[in-house]
């Protein structure tokens, strides 16, 4: 369904990666693992249009989608829950939701969609009239997965789910991208701990300084507890 | 009642609704494409002349004339985007070249209108002619319309950024651009969007402003300063911020007029927004460094 071809993209001055080959099956969960400061929120940014790569393809369904802009590429269905959750801050939890849904054909589908994360995440329901700047760390996070699974994606790209979040919270959001994965939506996430994605992966990449340096099946690559070793410290 | 009193009243409703009006438009752009458009005066000019050609050439009604004037604004506050905005958003120099590009656009509005025109007083027929009187003071009838119709476009611009689809999603790109894009809403033209409603309002402030206060080439530049005075006032970006703050502003101009005289009316505004500026830096209803719609 997606696939990268030879991905190059970084900053002013800076090549960040270094041809990247990657694909995601219908269905399957992709994880890319590697440390803080290896790529990995780029690689999403440069897939999903936020960042404009150098050179290398990238396709939906066999369609070239390299250049579109990032509204363009979200409404093709590759939806995008990004490092740092991005929330509107000044609008309520609901929403924030409902802008997930702002695609037309998804809009007058909004509340069967909200309906459906308020059974993933109950508490949304409870706190729809708040504002999304007074939430603590792993609402914030909840309303940024919910927010994304409002949209009607083939694809859904998590940059670090667990970031900043306690342990119990941690456990419960992956808990819900569980489900999610359930329901027969694809994924791709990066992450930097083997342990949190060891029930979500189909295949594993391995990201070391913009390259991927290893890649296979999960119940392969995340029992080598060496490798993982040295490859995440 | 005495008459002064009604009079400062009356006058203060009027200018607030005025100001407000001018305002709405400019916060609206500041607040979503964070663009100081310097050419609000000169959209409202436009859409001034526009009328006033349709009336004293064509010959057509007033009623006939403000769509048009206010489509005509539409119409250049959105070639302005195109042309001057859209080609910098983005870009490292965007405030400066937008800053420059706005006074550009408002030099070449005024030197179009002296050569196509000329450089006289112009007269727009009222709406609605007709006055009656108040404790003495004079109430126009077209004044009443200017504040009804100043109080309704906040209105209307409050319901559809609250309540509609395309309305959210300009806060949406107000708040968080990058996320505004990642959920598929379209970022250069909502910009768009935002630029030609404001330039509709300012259109609109022009056609109907325009019997008060007569049309000339630079007939927009002291509504927009007042606007800019009250946008700042209120809270860059904020459109509540723009509502009371032009009635505040409106009627305390309106009360220094007519109790001290005209000379003390502005100087008496900035005392005013200088006082409160030192107490609430951010505006009325700035929140920290950015009021977001
Ligand atoms: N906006 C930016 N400008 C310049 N360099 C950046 C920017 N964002 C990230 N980088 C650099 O790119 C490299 C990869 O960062 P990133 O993709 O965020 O890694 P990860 O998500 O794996 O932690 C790092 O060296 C980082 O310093
Ligand atoms: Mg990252």
């Amino acid at each position: 369904m997606l696939e990268v071809k030879g991905l190059v993209a970084g900053y002013a001055g800076s090549e960040v990666l270094h041809g990247i080959d990657l694909e995601v099956n219908e269905g399957e969960g992709v994880i890319v693992l590697g440390p803080n400061g290896h790529g990995k929120s780029t690689l999403l940014r440069a897939v999903t249009g936020l960042l404009s790569p150098r050179a290398g393809q990238v396709l939906l369904d066999g369609k070239d989608i390299t250049r579109w802009r990032p509204d363009a590429i979200a409404a093709a269905g590759l939806v995008h829950i990004p490092q740092g959750d991005l929330l509107f801050p000044e609008m309520t939890v609901t929403e924030n939701l409902l802008m997930g849904a702002y695609h037309g054909p998804t809009w007058s589908e909004r509340s069967a969609r909200l309906g459906r994360v308020y059974e993933l995440f109950p508490w949304l329901k409870e706190r729809g009239g708040q504002l999304a700047r007074t939430l603590s760390g792993g609402e914030r996070r909840m309303l940024a997965l919910g927010r994304g699974l409002m949209s009607k994606a083939k694809l859904l790209l998590i940059d670090e789910p667990s970031l900043g979040l306690a342990p119990l919270t941690t456990q419960q959001i992956y808990a819900s991208i569980h489900k999610v994965k359930e329901s027969g939506l694809s994924l791709l996430i990066a992450d930097e701990n083997a342990n949190h994605v060891a029930g979500l992966a189909d295949r594993v990449y391995l990201l070391e300084t913009g390259s991927l340096v290893r890649q296979g099946p999960a119940d392969e690559l995340l029992r080598d507890k060496a490798l993982l070793e040295s490859y995440l410290g | 009642m005495s008459t002064q009193f009604v009079q400062a009243v009356w006058g203060g409703i009027l200018f607030g609704s005025v100001y407000g009006l001018m305002a709405l438009g400019l916060t609206l752009v500041w607040g979503a494409v964070r663009l100081l458009n310097l050419a609000h005066g000169a959209i409202f000019v436009v859409g001034s002349y526009v009328a006033f050609f349709v009336v004293s050439k064509l010959n057509l009604p007033i009623l006939v004339a403000l769509p048009i004037g206010v489509l005509a604004a539409a119409a250049f506050a959105y070639l302005m985007h195109l042309i001057f905005i859209r080609p910098v958003i983005g870009k490292p120099g965007f405030d400066n070249s937008t800053l420059i590009a706005t006074v550009g656009i408002s030099i070449a509005v005024s030197a179009a209108a002296i050569l196509i025109f000329n450089p006289e007083y112009k007269v727009i027929p009222p709406i609605i002619s007709g006055n009656f009187t108040l404790s003495d003071v004079q109430i126009t009838k077209q004044g009443l319309l200017v504040i009804g119709t100043s109080l309704a476009l906040f209105a209307l611009v409050y319901l559809f950024l609250t309540y509609t689809r395309r309305g959210m999603a300009i806060r949406a790109v107000s708040q968080q651009q990058e996320a505004a894009s990642l959920m598929a809403i379209p970022v250069v033209r909502t910009y768009g969007m935002v630029i030609a409603i404001s330039g509709a309002l300012a259109g609109l402030a022009g056609v109907l402003l325009s019997p008060f206060f007569f049309l000339n080439p630079n007939s927009g530049f002291n509504p927009m300063i007042q606007a800019l005075i009250v946008t700042i006032f209120g809270g860059l970006g904020s459109v509540r911020g723009a509502l009371v703050a032009g009635f505040v502003l409106g009627i305390f101009e309106s009360f220094v007029e007519v109790y001290y005289g005209v000379a003390w009316a502005q100087p008496g505004v900035f005392l005013l927004i200088i006082l409160m500026l030192i107490v609430r830096p951010n505006g009325l209803f700035g929140i920290g460094e950015v009021r977001r719609l």
